[in-house]
């Protein structure tokens, strides 16, 4: 299958592979709605290696769909602007790249499987057109051969009669299987990283489990890295391999998903796993984060997270909390870490 | 779809002999007030002797005792004409006595170029403006765009033919034929009046002129669904896909905002049969909209109905054509 | 839950905040507020006529024909006299009002059939909804113009109107009649939908008349598309009745109406009296504008997704 191998570097100039696969620094974005500059990214960092899989939890309007789709580059400008920060993909800035390079990166070398299948497919358009076209732009395919492939990936992601089905539109499909063709379509040009965004946040339970196995088994057999944005720290405890924990536009945890589920270093992330049904707290009322999330127009001073925080002091709605490992490759932003990670606060 | 077509059809069908019925009935409550217009066969001012009147009566079915008695539906003619009408007999015209099917052979392809060019200029302006201000939207060019076509649909188009025919058409005429001669295509389209020998070029302008009707409309309609679709889940799907800017215009946007215009069009289409009357009459083509016209003021029984059905047939199948239309863009829409 | 509140009726509280935004949108836009000053100014002509001349239209002196409004807006004739030698500004001013309430007249009566039979359409169905669809496809395939050019001319009444209601009645009736079937699309969509809405059901659940579904739930619901066409609406009257004035059909002189006054100017505007179609046809097109102009951000307010 010669045709089916590339070379990264064509479509990624002055690319190190040696390099990490993905590194998010500081990156920060803003709207502007009506004239005022309201920022919904203050300084993400993280990163992602090959085979690893990191899930980036947050409640809504905390960040963390903007900087999915910051990365990707497809922030709807007006009224987002990224202004500042870098993005490496195999330690190439892909945020500094003119436009043609960045439209071969999408798909190319980052897939995207977005929340809502229905509404992200064009409904008057075949799912093997829409997953066909992919090769036909970029790979130069004719439609025949598109086709065929588009027929391979949805065999891949496992729809039964799958050649039968290359014609069928979008709403002739189930939820769980036009999440399928989602994935087939964010699969298609073997990129390393795949972002779902939400992927199984509109489907049933049941298919919700299997959404996330097929994400898993693909992600290994393919060792991509995978980003995983979800509200829900539940789904992604026996997937992820990393947890990034957004809040107000900042992240506010990162550690193995291990650590945090056994010892979070924030107040937040502790807040959100007690608000979790767990087997081992049956019986129990389980505790909900009291007030709500912050208007990004207007921030709290100091930590944002101070006016929800039960360990709050004086001193966090005044200076703004550092960015502070407390143990290796476990960070966390908060001015009591060190007690919070060792429990006594 | 075959069955919905065939119901579809059946439907028309009811909707023309309801129509049908009630303008024979109009007809006939016409003559029962206003008296008999075979009389206009004699040239109207004089009084006919009484056994030619009842010739002629006889001769265009107008002697039935019911026109004597106000509000008689008068079935019996009623039922006459609908079997004269199937087996493909028109009827004459009172003024003149000619073939009403002949007539039709020339008014309806003239109404038609006339309508070619009217729906081209009106689809092709309100995409493209419609297009262009939801690029910009909210800025300068959006409220231009807005403002421009809602002040041209609101003069009456009648008004901006006058003055096209009465101001600009002979200058514009004398300029082109000094530079590219009489009888060449140039010299004749600014043509004040429709000419014979010339059936299409001399239409265009007036084609165009009627094409206005309805712009603003269009174009909002264009430039909303434009909106919605730049806005949508899939777009983002397709630049996440990392498509050229062009193609995601091309293919996932035009299509999909094409749904409501052709609604649109089909719609605004009737409103063009409207302009029909006044465009012909002004800029003297012999179309379907004049000789209703000068049917009506005539009272010509039969040429106003076979007039008016024509019309009526013309809208149902703009109808139907539409919703199959509607069908075909959007794979969502199954007719059973 | 120990005791069981009544929810406040959040569909209620919906629609009054969507008025209220629409008419807080409408206020903030110079267009809307210019349109809004010409739709006003034009009103008040047709209700006080002798607020803008004291001059009575149908004195009129024949030697003073066809004066050129050479002294703009002063002087014994401010905007010259018309063939007849009257006053031009009166009759243009008194004319004013049977244009304007044949519009209104016609809109009223046709909301009115529209809105009752979509609404009867779109809540029973079945065979009311067939009558009633079959009778808007016969509508609807008669174009406007025509189905008034017939009815006019057909039933053309010979003596000479004395009143208004005389002037403006056969052809607000002729275009009322072909002119209902938008209003009862509208509301019939509107219906259906707000038919299957949860709180409607959970009304009809809760033992709600008919007749009140229809008045409380629907009708607001049903009101919203068809207040964003009226003013649009208007505007197309006012030319149609003009349409049909230059057919001859319309109001008939001695009477005037903008029609009557662009008809008869149309024979002399290319006689070097450009001004007696001129300023009919001037006033004309800032009306409809006016209304087309309201009738567009009237619309964009109700159905802000569409901005």
């Amino acid at each position: 299958m010669a045709e089916n191998l590339r070379i990264i570097g064509d479509t990624l100039p002055g690319v190190d592979m040696n390099a990490p696969l993905l590194e998010v620094e500081d990156l920060r974005v803003e709207f502007k709605i009506r004239g005022k500059r309201v920022p919904a990214v203050r300084g993400a960092n993280f990163s992602l290696e090959t085979g690893r899989t990191l899930a980036i939890v947050g409640e809504s309007g905390s960040g963390k769909s903007v900087t999915s789709q910051a990365v990707m580059g497809i922030l709807d400008s007006p009224p987002g602007y990224i202004t500042g920060g870098a993005v490496r993909l195999h330690g190439v800035d892909i945020l500094k790249q003119d436009e043609d390079t960045k439209r071969g990166i999408r798909s190319n070398h980052i897939g995207m499987v977005f929340q809502d299948a229905l509404s992200a497919l064009n409904p008057l358009w075949s799912v093997g057109f829409q997953i066909g076209e992919l090769f036909r732009v970029h790979r130069g395919s004719s439609r025949k051969d598109a086709k065929k492939r588009a027929g391979e990936l949805l065999d891949l992601v496992g729809i039964p009669d799958a050649k039968n089905r290359i014609g069928h539109y979008p709403h002739q499909f189930s939820g769980g299987m036009r999440q399928r063709v989602m994935i087939a379509m964010a699969l298609a040009l073997e990129p390393e990283i795949l972002i779902a965004d939400e992927p199984t946040t509109a489907l049933d339970v049941t298919v919700q489990a299997q959404i996330m196995r097929l994400l898993k088994e693909i992600q290994e057999e393919r060792s991509m890295g995978l980003i995983l944005i979800t509200h829900d720290l539940g789904v992604v405890a026996d997937v992820a391999d990393d947890v990034a924990v957004m809040y107000a536009g900042q992240i506010m945890e990162q550690a193995s998903i291990h650590d945090v589920f056994k010892r979070p270093a924030n107040p937040y992330t502790k807040a959100l796993l007690r608000a979790i049904p767990r087997v081992d707290t049956l019986g129990q009322e389980l505790e909900v984060i009291r007030g709500l999330p912050p208007n990004p127009a207007s921030l709290p001073g100091g930590c944002s997270f101070h006016p929800r925080c039960w360990a709050a002091e004086e001193k966090c709605s005044v200076e703004e909390p550092p960015w502070a490992s407390v143990a290796e490759e476990h960070r966390s932003r908060c001015h009591f870490a060190e007690e919070v990670y060792r429990n006594e606060r | 779809m075959g069955r919905y077509v065939i119901r579809r059809l059946l439907q028309g069908l009811l909707t023309l002999g309801i129509v049908l019925f009630l303008l024979h009935y109009l007809m006939a409550l016409s003559v029962q007030i206003r008296g008999n217009p075979a009389i206009l066969f004699f040239g109207g001012d004089r009084t006919p002797p009484p056994a030619m009147l009842a010739q002629v009566e006889k001769l265009y079915g107008l002697d039935n005792a019911c026109y004597d008695r106000p509000g008689d539906p008068c079935l019996v003619p009623f039922v006459e004409r609908l079997q004269r009408y199937a087996s493909g007999d028109l009827g004459t015209t009172l003024n003149g006595n000619r073939d009403v099917g002949d007539l039709l052979a020339i008014y309806i392809p003239n109404t038609l170029r006339l309508f070619i060019f009217s729906t081209l200029t009106l689809v092709i302006v309100a995409m493209l403006l419609g297009t262009w201000a939801a690029r910009h939207r909210g800025g300068f060019i959006d409220h231009t765009v807005r403002g421009t076509t809602i002040l041209i649909d609101s003069v009456p188009v009648f008004l901006v033919l006058l003055a096209y025919v009465y101001l600009a058409a002979v200058p514009l005429t004398n300029w082109a034929r000094d530079i590219w001669g009489a009888d060449t295509f140039m010299g004749e389209v600014f043509s004040p009046s429709y000419d014979p020998d010339h059936p299409w070029t001399t239409i265009i302008i007036p084609g165009i002129i009627v094409g206005t009707v309805g712009l603003a409309t269009l174009t909002r309609l264009v430039r909303a669904s434009q909106l919605e679709n730049l806005g949508s889940d899939f777009v983002r799907t397709a630049k996440a896909k990392g498509l050229p800017n062009m193609r995601i215009t091309v293919v996932h946007v035009v299509r999909n905002s094409m749904i409501p215009v052709v609604t649109g069009v089909g719609y605004i289409f009737a409103f063009a049969l409207s302009g029909a009357v006044l465009t012909e009459g002004i800029m003297n083509i012999p179309g379907m909209g004049r000789m209703i016209f000068q049917a009506v003021q005539r009272q010509e029984v039969n040429l106003v109905i076979v007039g008016l059905t024509v019309t009526a047939v013309v809208v149902v199948i703009v109808t139907l054509i539409v919703d199959l239309l509607y069908a075909a863009l959007d794979p969502r829409i199954r007719y059973e | 839950m120990s005791e069981l509140t009544a929810p406040k009726p959040e569909p209620d509280t919906a629609q009054s905040s969507l008025w209220k935004d629409a008419f807080r949108t409408m206020r903030r836009r110079p267009d809307v507020i210019i349109a809004s000053l010409i739709m006003l100014f034009v009103f008040t002509m047709a209700a006080f006529p002798t607020l803008f001349t004291d001059k009575s239209p149908t004195r009129c002196i024949g030697s003073d024909a066809r004066e050129r409004p050479d002294t703009w807006f002063t002087g014994e004739h401010p905007l010259g006299t018309d063939q007849f030698g009257c006053d031009f500004a009166a009759t243009l001013v008194h004319g004013t009002r049977p244009t304007i309430t044949l519009a209104l007249s016609v809109m009223i009566v046709a909301v009115l059939i529209g809105m009752v039979t979509g609404i009867l359409a779109g809540y029973y169905g079945g065979v009311i909804d067939a009558i009633i669809s079959r009778a808007v496809d016969v509508f609807i395939v008669v174009p406007l113009m025509l189905g008034a050019i017939l009815l006019l001319s057909l039933f053309r009444g010979r003596g000479a109107p004395d009143n208004l209601f005389e002037t403006v009645a056969p052809p607000a009736i002729a275009l009322a009649i072909f002119g209902w079937m938008e209003f009862t699309r509208y509301t019939r969509a509107a219906t259906i939908e707000t038919k299957n809405l949860d709180y409607v059901t959970a009304a009809r659940c809760l033992g709600a008349k008919d007749r009140r579904i229809m008045f409380k739930h629907i009708l607001p619901n049903a009101i919203i598309p068809v207040t964003a066409v009226i003013p649009t609406t208007l505007g197309s009257i006012i030319v149609a009745e003009s349409a049909l004035a230059v057919l001859g059909i319309g109001v008939q002189p001695p009477a005037t109406s903008w029609g009557v006054l662009l008809s008869n100017g149309t024979q002399w505007a290319a006689g070097g009296y450009i001004y007696l179609f001129g300023i009919p046809l001037l006033l004309l097109i800032l009306t409809v504008f006016s209304f087309a102009t309201f009738g567009d951000a009237l619309r964009d307010a109700l159905d802000p997704k569409l901005r």
